[in-house]
């Protein structure tokens, strides 16, 4: 036998030795009575990491700060995540494992596309509520996904809001939206045609872009006759945005651009080049150095002095959310099942944040539709905010 | 061949499984398969399903490019097809998964005859882009034929039901799929043994040649196609039932290039090569997942060994080509034949 062919076979026999105890080990590890699991499915790897790992950060920092105070009820809460390289089958697999092993009552997920496929099961299993990185309108419906919530607003909510706000700022404002032809994108645009003719706002382009395009120099010129005065991105984190903003000044439009979530953390908008100064966008969340009163937010700055990201927050304040249905569930004597732990987070009103939303937060359906416009500043390197809370409750 | 196996009749010669060594093993494997599901968590469950509908899809692609010779990048689109015929049957007719599965199936072999035209002109690269095509254009039918489709939000898929029973866990899934992907292997085995599969392999191995020695390029390689879009059809069908989700996002050009990394790493033109490739290509992520969850590592590890994980996993896959480019079934058989000599060495 050849050198090589030593060397694959001592590497399956290991493989094959190591798998083995590991997956016997890994199933039969119990987990501690008194502790409340919280599971995630999040994405270290893979195209969407760069929020993963701050969403990562955020839920383990509150779950510190929770366990050093008692933990809920002298119960600690425990994380157990799992990569998924943001793919729904490694995601279900994720859920599925951590699920397996634990007894798990809370829960986040991922993707739109694993919140749609875990939904039956979550049903079905009916011992968990789960909230995660999808804002997806679909989830708002309560009445097709009861055991899950968005920890802010959804897409078109997100919208909505920006439309409020021009609305305000410039009634009678021209529009235009310029979103991916992903399901991502494609999310608001119903919503926004009714927002836009609701509040009076004049919508004067739509342009869709392929998801991933690079080259945007026709939907620029289309962009340029129509004028607008706003021009909202959805479906991007941030190319094509940087691009399209270039060509745009440059051919001398003067349009306010505009953008959602995704686009909007600090490190994202920065990059995008000095055009981008002025841009702006909804956000659900204080930023990491937001200096208006939040205790929170002071505390996350003591826990890491470096800045943090939007997803952080989201990760933050979706541990917060869950743990305080737990919280409130075990508070009425209740057992921590999915549908008590829904109920429980339905009676969250008027809730302090402890300033990550700058207003008390009251939840009513799946999703907490609370946002406020912030605006680059390139000379401070900061988004700063320019509208008070607006919310659509 | 082992040593001892002397054959009597052409009936002996011509079988699948032609030793009683083979065939005990066969019947091992049957064994552990129905047992499996008995033991198992809903965590080893659900990835066995996984890895049966990979194997239905990574077999079909083998058919056509192992066998065959014709790249193609286009498996995902047919899956694609295949899920979306099944969620559009079901949604709106309530069609069972049993009937809509081969449906799934047929729909799916038509648009891989359309596709599969161009390579009557061009093969190797230039065939791999024109199937990428396939792709755009399925992504584009499903996202935009809103009123069949659903459009970008996609289709919800109510679980399978066979004769009354909802097949709503990985356990309950097991059985439909198991059984499926275990006549997709022995239908497969058995194509490549007939004039079908050996007009394959004489194309695959010089085209012009097999046209000289009377087989008709047109009808084998569209032939090929078709069957390899069948198998991606019912794969996608089974991929829908089992997420019951099917949206344009579902099935991006990168899962057909998982499927041709499967088969490279299993073993191009050979069944077993799909199934080992298939395992491996979704097994080998999860187990490594698990060796770092045993790990005793602090809070942190997950973070910081995800991306680790993901390295591993692309070193093996380059260490398998590097090392043993006719790929895992070439270890497989190798490891056989070291079992059959024993203890002479090969």
């Amino acid at each position: 036998m050849t050198t090589k062919r030593k060397f694959l076979t001592t590497a399956a026999a290991a493989a094959a030795a190591s798998a083995l105890p590991v997956a016997v080990r890994a199933q039969a590890r119990p987990a501690a009575q008194e502790d409340i699991v919280l599971g995630a499915s999040v994405p270290m790897t893979g195209v969407f990491a760069f929020a993963g790992i701050g969403i990562d950060a955020g839920i383990k920092d509150y779950l510190q700060i929770l366990n050093e105070g008692g933990g809920i009820k002298g119960r600690k809460v425990r994380y157990v995540p799992e990569d998924t390289a943001y793919k729904v089958d490694q995601s279900m697999a994720a859920f599925k494992k951590i699920t397996g092993q634990n007894k798990v009552n809370l829960y986040y997920a991922d993707s739109t596309g694993f919140v749609k496929a875990v939904n039956p099961e979550l049903d079905r299993m009916g011992s968990m509520i789960m909230t995660g990185a999808s804002f997806a309108r679909e989830i708002s419906n309560a009445q097709r996904y009861p055991l899950q919530f968005m920890v802010g607003p959804d897409y078109s909510e997100m919208v909505g809001i920006l439309l409020q706000y021009i609305a305000k700022a410039k009634p009678g404002a021209k529009v235009a939206l310029v979103y991916s032809d992903t399901e991502f994108g494609k999310d608001p645009v119903e919503a926004a045609r009714t927002d836009t003719r609701k509040l009076g706002l004049n919508l004067v382009q739509e342009i869709v872009t392929p998801p991933g395009s690079v080259d945007v120099s026709t939907e620029v010129i289309k962009l340029r006759r129509a004028d607008p005065d706003y021009t909202i991105f959805h479906g991007y984190v941030s190319a094509p945005i940087p691009e399209f903003i270039n060509q745009a000044r440059a051919q001398g439009l003067k349009s306010q651009f505009m953008g959602t979530f995704w686009t909007m953390d600090n490190s994202t908008v920065m990059r995008m080049g000095a055009n981008a100064d002025g841009f702006m966008g909804v956000m659900p969340y204080r930023y990491y150095y937001d200096t208006e009163k939040a205790p929170m937010l002071e505390r996350i700055r003591k826990m890491r002095p470096e800045y943090q990201s939007t997803a952080y927050m989201q990760g933050f304040l979706a541990a917060m959310l869950l743990t305080e249905a737990a919280r409130r569930c075990l508070d009425a004597g209740n057992e921590l099942n999915g549908k008590n732990l829904k109920t429980a987070l339905s009676s969250i009103r008027n809730f302090d944040t402890g300033g990550i939303i700058g207003v008390p937060l009251s939840i009513k359906g799946n999703s907490i539709p609370i946002g406020r416009i912030y605006k680059a500043d390139f000379k401070q390197q900061k988004m700063l905010p320019v509208s008070d809370w607006i919310s659509l409750q | 061949m082992r040593i001892g196996a002397a054959k009597q009749t052409y009936a002996a010669d011509a079988a699948l499984f032609d030793t009683p060594t083979q065939r005990a093993w066969v019947a091992v494997t049957a064994v552990a398969l129905v047992l499996f599901p008995f033991v198992a968590s809903e965590y080893w469950l659900y990835l066995a399903c996984l890895v049966a509908i990979h194997v239905i899809s990574a077999s079909g692609l083998n058919i056509l490019t192992g066998y065959t010779g014709l790249v193609s990048l286009g498996q995902a689109a047919f899956m694609g097809v295949g899920a979306y015929t099944v969620a559009v049957l079901q949604t709106r007719w309530g069609v069972p998964a049993l009937v809509s599965l081969p449906i799934a199936g047929v729909v799916a072999l038509l648009c891989g005859v359309v596709v599969g035209l161009p390579s009557l002109r061009v093969k190797g690269l230039y065939l791999a882009i024109a199937t990428i095509a396939a792709g755009v254009m399925a992504h584009f039918v499903f996202s935009h034929f809103t009123s069949l489709t659903g459009g970008s939000a996609g289709l919800s898929v109510k679980p399978a039901n066979v004769f009354g029973l909802a097949l709503d866990n990985s356990f309950r899934f097991y059985w439909l799929v198991i059984p499926l992907t275990a006549a997709a292997l022995l239908g497969a085995a058995n194509l490549l043994r007939t004039r079908i599969g050996r007009a394959f392999i004489a194309i695959r191995d010089r085209d012009i040649s097999a046209e000289v020695l009377g087989i008709p390029l047109l009808r084998y390689k569209l032939l090929a196609f078709a069957i390899s879009s069948f198998y991606a059809g019912v794969a996608g069908g089974l991929y829908a039932l089992f997420f019951r989700a099917v949206t344009p996002e579902t099935f991006p050009l990168v899962m057909s290039i998982f499927f041709l990394a499967a088969i490279i790493v299993g073993g191009l033109g050979s069944v077993l090569g799909s199934v080992l490739g298939a395992v491996f290509m979704t097994l080998v992520p999860e187990v490594l997942r698990l060796v770092m969850g045993w790990l005793p590592l602090s809070g942190n590890a997950v973070l910081y060994l995800s991306p680790v994980r993901t390295v591993v996993f692309g070193a093996l896959i380059v260490l398998f080509l590097v090392f043993e480019p006719l790929g895992l079934a070439e270890v497989w058989r190798r490891v056989r034949r070291t079992f059959h000599l024993w203890p002479f060495r090969t």
